[in-house]
């Protein structure tokens, strides 16, 4: 296995972890840090210890340190709370449409409780331009809202460049930071950014642990969104976690300790897979800046022309990588972030991020870099438009995603792939479906009611070309009689198709009907 | 190390519970959303959970949404129920927690009426009063706690929910100090929604649960991504919930055992302090918690007096961890009725399972040693 996909979770380090064992036994570390005796002493002195190391990673100062459950929940009290203090609901704010779900799920939120909101468009590279900002701006902004760093593509966005322009006009400035600290230098005493959201779990600490850095001069001000006994300045209420938050000071600590030198070290890694990528698969898109260093060192987003992005995912059992294609075709959601960058639904969906990290070798990048490679180029000549020559087939072990076995199999073993030469024996028929951009086209080679020889090429979903191998292998088997007897609801039964691929079944259906009138009906 | 006798402020995390997280803190450490082999088996590290503390809590493990503890839990509660409604009145418990008490008290701003229930000088609801409370429509919701985090009061959840359910009003419980202390039945309580946490149940701090049937329509705290059906957005804290999940499992399997100890354990305590001039013991007539008692020296100074109990390596706390350090009086006493003075003094006791009938020994001994305030009488 070879993760790469350090921007969803970083595991956690096992400096890290050493540092938050005591906190976990049973022995003395366990005293609620509100609490005023020994103990509570003992975990307060450790958590604002900790709050050191992180204010020490961000350039601030520790009592701008609000401790919250993670970058979703700073997010959210930066956002509602910033905008709750200054009693402006219905005030405007600029963020974009490549935010974290947690910001723009805020936002729209809170544009039901009548604020009004500006989503910028980010250009084809990704980036959100400082003039697009300035555009923006209207007398009753109070808040903008950016991703330092963006999570899918990696793009760094100008946040230093507009944060003194926009506090000097007296707007609110909210950078979520969760892919940029730990990653990229921060300094909080050069940005002068209000409200800055990061995260522990990106940064090789603990999971359930996040902070969000407010301010002390110029004061920015919040209305708490988690009451309670006034824990964190009245900022945020709940007994500490004293584990984790000795997790993320020390993974702050260590972070800050590597950063130019690991960040070189990934970057380096980066530029490798994509050369390596870039060389052997033509039409290879990047999805972000092209300048090695306006983009984050990790993170590599790329998007695979003539290949569907389920069935490139279904190949890669290997890789952990997000990908920009969700398992189920009828809730098919492609990257809101690739869309807004301007890529269609369907290269959108056939994307890959892939995020390197602490752990990441050479080796596991060109491995990764093969597998890729190997997975394209077959599923490319798989397609309809491919030659159908054929590739070596990529090794496909494991059913991670878990697809119904029997169509699987054939997605796995396919024995039919390829194309016929067009002559007076061989019958071609295609057939699609629009409403997931399937093709698939069926050769046979007809010799009276014989069928001697069968052929498919399927660009689709795992299922769309299992049903393809299916009707291949059926056809070789039986004969033109075949071509009657097999129905969608066949094709579902035979490969246990769920609901929400039928349409892969529907379109097997079509391609025998299209068959079926080339043999003038008469099977 | 100190004797400890602070657990309703923290407990210590069972050993076993850390042996069921570490491979959570090492292992599989994916984000419990993806989708790739390791986020499957964080995602069946969160769902074996689920099971284990629905178990605990006699709920159905789709009924319960992850928190990051007991605050967000009782705040969720309070604000998802009253967000989306029109405006009209909550009540809560004149003795609830400062997090649901500063919650409810936050939706003024929002257009509601917000009352709080008296209680009597025993801790328990003024049932007349909160009767008439209930009678003056529109309401929308009521929340009260099981137990009591101070006192250890105990109230009859089941009589108030018939009274609530009446009203067409929603009922929140906070069981935060219940959970694993006294059988929970989500299911017969009569409770709409219920708050647990993590932490004071030998579990991890950093995660609790807010449980919910599902005729509540219930609006997220915390927005952003699809986790928990929509109503709780973020990252899973999977260690910390497989540890939470790990130690309701022990809870269960311990609770009947445990809570004879305890109350056996109390009950020396309890013995060894009315032996002390001037004690009073706080709701002594009502039903508690087997492992609470709260109580007060006449003619001790409280804050000095824990102060030495602290020097001499006792771990005990006034009331709430949430409230300490403020130099206030338990508003949990004072809704009793008490005088100021006599609620200062107060010292809450709360055991645990590894005390020793030897460590309350000698915590009577401690208290029989300090020497009243100059002037008080004897």
């Amino acid at each position: 296995m070879i993760y790469l996909d350090y921007a969803a979770t970083t595991p956690l380090d096992p400096q890290v972890r050493a540092a938050m064992l005591p906190w976990l036994e049973t022995d003395a570390g366990f005293g609620n840090p509100a609490s005023d005796h020994a103990l509570g002493r003992r975990a307060r002195k450790a958590v604002e210890a900790a709050r050191a190391q992180v204010a020490a990673l961000l350039g601030a100062s520790a009592e701008e340190i609000i401790w919250t459950s993670g970058a979703t929940e700073s997010n959210n009290l930066a956002i509602k709370g910033a905008l709750e203090f200054r009693g402006r609901a219905n005030a405007h704010v600029i963020s974009s449409r490549i935010e974290h779900k947690s910001v723009l799920d805020t936002l729209r939120y809170l544009e039901t409780q009548g604020l009004r909101v500006t989503y910028l468009t980010p250009a084809a590279s990704g980036v959100i331009e400082p003039e697009q900002v300035r555009a923006a701006l209207r007398p009753d902004t109070a808040l903008v809202s950016l991703m330092w760093v963006n999570n899918e593509t990696g793009a760094i966005n100008p946040v230093l460049e507009l944060a003194s322009e926009l506090r000097a006009r007296g707007v609110l400035v909210h950078i979520d930071a969760v892919q940029a600290a730990g990653k990229i230098a921060v300094d909080l005493a050069q940005l002068p950014a209000d409200l800055l959201s990061v995260s522990a779990h990106k940064l090789y600490g603990p999971k359930g642990i996040g902070a969000l850095f407010v301010r002390k001069r110029p004061r920015a001000r919040l209305s708490p969104q988690i009451h309670g006994g006034g824990h964190e300045q009245g900022m945020r209420s709940g007994t500490l976690a004293t584990h984790q938050i000795v997790g993320f000071g020390a993974a702050c600590a260590l972070a800050a300790a590597q950063l130019g030198e690991e960040g070189d070290r990934i970057r380096a890694l980066r530029e490798r897979l994509q050369r390596q990528l870039q060389s052997a698969l033509p039409e290879v898109l990047l999805n972000a800046p092209a300048a090695a260093d306006a983009r984050a060192p990790g993170i590599l987003n790329l998007s695979f022309t003539g290949v569907e992005g389920e069935s490139l995912r279904a190949m890669l059992p290997e890789l952990m990588v997000s990908s920009g294609s969700a398992c189920s075709s009828a809730t098919r959601e492609p990257s809101y972030v690739l869309r807004a960058l301007g890529r269609s639904d369907e290269l959108a969906g056939a994307s890959l991020r892939l995020s390197l990290g602490r752990y990441t070798t050479a080796g596991q990048v060109d491995a990764a870099a093969t597998q890729i490679i190997a997975a394209v180029q077959f599923l490319r000549e798989l397609s309809p438009q491919g030659s159908g020559a054929g590739t070596a087939e990529p090794l496909l072990k494991d059913n991670v995603y878990e697809y119904p076995a029997p169509a699987w199999q054939r997605f796995a073993h396919l024995k039919h792939d390829g194309r016929l030469p067009e002559d007076a024996e061989v019958l071609t028929a295609e057939a699609d479906s629009a409403a997931a951009r399937s093709l698939l086209r069926l050769q046979l080679r007809v010799h009276g009611r014989q069928v001697r020889e069968t052929r498919f090429q399927a660009y689709g979903c795992p299922i769309a070309i299992a049903v393809g191998e299916y009707l291949a292998e059926r056809l070789e088997a039986d004969g033109l009689d075949a071509l009657g007897a097999i129905s969608a609801a066949v094709l579902r039964d035979a490969l246990e198709i769920s609901e929400d691929k039928a349409h892969c079944a529907l379109m097997g259906e079509d391609v025998l009907r299209a068959l079926l009138q080339k043999t003038g009906g008469k099977t | 190390m100190p004797v400890y006798l602070d657990h309703n402020a923290s407990t210590p995390l069972d050993a076993r519970v850390l042996e069921a997280m570490l491979p959570y803190l090492s292992g599989p450490y994916a984000n419990a959303s993806s989708l790739h082999r390791y986020g499957r088996a964080a995602r069946d590290g969160v769902e074996q959970a689920r099971a284990q503390l629905a178990a605990l809590i006699g709920c159905q493990p789709q009924e319960i949404i992850w928190t990051s503890g007991g605050t967000e839990a009782n705040n969720l509660a309070l604000k998802g129920v009253t967000e989306l409604a029109t405006p009209s009145r909550v009540l809560y418990g004149a003795t609830e927690h400062p997090s649901v008490m500063e919650a409810a008290e936050s939706l003024h701003a929002r257009g509601w009426g917000v009352e709080a229930i008296a209680v009597d000088a025993q801790g328990l609801l003024d049932w007349p009063r909160f009767e008439a409370q209930l009678q003056r429509a529109p309401l929308r919701l009521v929340s009260l706690m099981r137990a009591n985090n101070e006192t250890g009061v105990i109230q009859d959840i089941e009589r108030a929910a018939a009274l609530v359910h009446a009203q067409q009003a929603w009922l929140h419980v906070d069981a935060v100090q219940t959970a694993g202390k006294l059988p929970l039945d989500f299911a017969n309580l009569g409770a709409d929604l219920l708050s647990v946490s993590s932490h004071k149940i030998y579990g991890p701090k950093g995660v609790g649960a807010l449980v919910v049937n599902a005729q509540v329509e219930l609006s997220p705290l915390l927005h952003g991504g699809a986790q928990e059906r929509g109503l709780r957005g973020g990252t899973e804290n999977v260690a910390a919930i497989v540890g939470f999940g790990a130690a309701a499992q022990l809870a269960g399997e311990a609770l009947a055992g445990r809570s004879a100890r305890l109350l056996a354990l109390r009950g020396q305590l309890e013995a060894g302090l009315r032996e002390l001039p001037g004690v009073t013991i706080f709701a002594e007539h009502s039903a508690r918690l087997p492992n609470t008692l709260q109580f007060a020296l006449d003619g001790y100074d409280g804050e000095a007096l824990l102060m030495q109990l602290d020097r001499k390596g006792f771990a005990v706390s006034s009331g709430s961890a949430c409230a300490s350090g403020k130099g206030e009086p338990s508003h949990v006493l004072l809704a009793m009725g008490f005088a100021r003075e006599l609620a200062k003094g107060a010292i809450r006791v709360s055991l645990g399972k590894d005390n020793q009938p030897e460590e309350v020994s000698r915590f009577i001994e401690a208290l029989r040693s300090f020497k009243p305030r100059a002037g008080a009488p004897p």
